[in-house]
């Protein structure tokens, strides 16, 4: 039986990046043995994933242990998450995600998209390799409030600011916050090209994203 | 001094007549545009159903692929002489086209490693080729993977062996070819397994991860042998350790994981009487002590783009590494103006050369470097590098 510790426990075990003592919780939550809401348990997967975060970002966690345990909060949340009764939480915004036209990469813009859902978000993900125009009609259907590119590579770089531009010609360049990151970009160039923020890494990213929700 | 002498002079932190500077010429777009050839586009060739199918038959005869992969880096290296670099990195790499249904071209190159590589054009319609997905994402694919290739891993050191020994009987009493050691093994154990899978598995499976190391390792030295024997007098590993904010892994687990395998390639190369060089992109502030303590002799790269600072990577390891590159290339050595490129060029030495101990390099090669850049570039370590330094 799960005691009204069960929260905490399941936040040490993911913070000690422990799949199976983290499942093994999870499991009595979907069990119905714990006395604890499924609701409480998804805001404990939240919480350790907001200190791994701070971990990672002062510079205690590195990449491996910022992607395992982003693994271990999926693996609970496809088990929780199916149990959240309707409307028990709405989700903080839509954010629409790509990697852009000719870079393949995707590593980095996975770790943000799985950081993001555990945060609240709603994340419609465009893939890689994402052409202007789809980008562009992804803001138009799904109107999110940001928009993130992710770029690894220096020669796709420009494709950024297409989007941009397209956004503009589009009309909707005003509405939708734009975010951009990846080795190729710098905070110079996030500027140069119009975008809203430059986010060094996903973590920092979903925490400027909360800041526009604040503001 | 001639080019060899102020490279090793640099190597053994002495003070060269000038700085000795580096290229990381390979891009066929830069090659093009020094040699003044026109851009082979190859990607339309695969598109147009008439040729494909031919391409694939010949890009997929040994004899074939080293020749062109042979002639290419010939141009690679005649444009680092245009240049005037004192050295210039060499690699070869053994690839197979193969029919992909995911690819929307139909075909990828596959490399020995289990890794894909995708094909594009850059804005001039030179081929670029971009690592994508990996092909042996489990334990059982990653076997059946080594046990297929085994014949072809053998034979891409027998290549490798080659390619490198017609670099250095061709140019080698022009400039230094800096022979680049087989893929490293940090980027050689994850890719081909996804690094997600990967970091799930250093977790779930360390005795797997084990033995994906120790055959990496084991192979890296045998290649590793082979470029030597080629008579490469300096050798480059290059493996991407680091990614923007840092480090892929805490020094501590990289330690734990890789620490003996680096140690056995320092001491294979110090063996010979050789040096080691090490490229890692991103930033990689935090292993600069383990770098040293694995006894590499000097590092390559130092992104400005991860925030890599010159100055504070020679105060952080003294003169322990040698230190080449850090121009950067996201818009320094792509538009840039002379008088940036011969700012960044003065802050370098003045950061790095003193002593000895710094080869000047773009931070890297992409298909946008701009060979006028780089010709300013070695103007510029013409006019600013001389012994002593005066800057």
């Amino acid at each position: 039986m799960m005691s009204n510790k069960t929260p905490q426990k399941l936040k040490d075990s993911l913070l000690s990046l422990d799949m199976d003592a983290t499942m093994e919780q999870v499991d009595f939550v979907v069990k119905g043995d714990a006395d604890v809401t499924v609701q409480e348990a998804v805001d404990a997967v939240a919480e350790a994933l907001e200190v791994v975060g701070k971990r990672f970002q002062g510079g205690e966690w590195f990449l491996a242990e910022l992607v395992y345990s982003g693994e271990i909060a999926k693996s609970a949340m496809e088990l929780l998450s199916p149990l959240m009764s309707s409307g028990a939480s709405q989700p903080l915004g839509t954010i629409v995600v790509g990697t852009v036209a000719g870079d393949l990469h995707d590593l980095g813009k996975n770790i943000f998209i799985n950081y993001s859902k555990s945060a609240g978000f709603e994340v419609v993900d465009l893939g890689i390799d994402v052409p202007v125009e789809k980008f562009v009609s992804a803001v138009d259907e799904y109107k999110p409030l940001a928009l993130g590119m992710s770029c690894l590579l220096t020669i796709t770089s420009e494709e950024v600011g297409k989007v941009i531009e397209g956004l503009k010609d589009r009309g909707n360049r005003d509405k939708v916050k734009v975010i951009v990151g990846g080795a190729a970009l710098t905070e110079e160039f996030a500027r140069e090209v119009g975008s809203d923020a430059f986010a060094p890494d996903a973590i920092t990213g979903i925490d400027i994203i909360k800041k526009w929700i604040a503001s | 001094m001639d080019f060899k002498q102020r490279i090793m002079t640099a190597m053994n932190h002495e003070e060269p007549d000038q700085v000795p500077v580096m290229g990381l010429i390979m891009d066929p777009s830069t090659v093009n545009q020094i040699m003044g050839k026109e851009p082979v586009d190859f990607v339309a060739m695969i598109k147009n159903p008439d040729t494909k199918d031919s391409i694939k038959d010949m890009m997929n005869q040994d004899e074939f692929w080293n020749s062109t992969y042979q002639s290419n880096w010939n141009d690679a290296l005649e444009s680092s002489l245009k240049l005037g670099f004192d050295a210039n990195w060499t690699i070869y790499a053994f690839m197979q086209l193969v029919e992909d249904s995911e690819s929307s071209l139909g075909l990828v190159w596959h490399d020995v490693f289990g890794r894909v590589w995708e094909m594009g054009s850059d804005n001039k319609g030179n081929l670029i080729l971009n690592y994508s997905r990996p092909l042996c994402p489990t334990e059982e694919a990653w076997e059946a993977w080594v046990e297929e290739k085994a014949p072809i891993f053998e034979k891409a050191i027998e290549y490798a062996t080659d390619f490198h020994k017609k670099l250095v009987d061709d140019y080698g009493d022009r400039i230094m070819p800096i022979g680049c050691a087989a893929p490293g093994i940090f980027e050689n154990c994850w890719q081909p397994i996804g690094f997600v899978e990967f970091t799930k598995f250093t977790f779930q499976k360390p005795g797997f991860v084990k033995r994906v190391i120790d055959f990496y390792t084991d192979y890296y030295l045998k290649y590793l042998e082979g470029v030597m024997r080629s008579g490469v007098e300096v050798v480059l590993g290059g493996d991407d350790l680091a990614q923007k904010t840092g480090p892929m892994m805490s020094p501590e687990m990289t330690e734990k994981l890789f620490g003996e395998s680096y140690r056995h390639i320092a001491e294979a190369v110090h063996k010979r009487d050789r040096k080691f060089i090490f490229h890692s992109c991103g930033n990689i502030y935090p292993l600069l002590d383990k770098f040293i303590e694995w006894g590499f002799d000097g590092i390559i790269t130092m992104e400005p783009t991860a925030g890599v600072e010159l100055g504070k990577v020679r105060e952080h390891v003294g003169h322990k590494l040698v230190l080449i590159g850090n121009l950067d290339v996201s818009y320094l050595l792509v538009k840039g103006s002379r008088q940036e490129i011969e700012d960044a060029v003065k802050r370098a030495i003045k950061d790095a050369a003193s002593g000895g101990g710094y080869i000047l390099s773009a931070a890297h090669s992409h298909p946008y470097v701009d060979p006028s850049r780089l010709e300013w570039m070695v103007e510029a370590v013409h006019k600013y590098g001389k012994y002593p330094i005066s800057i």
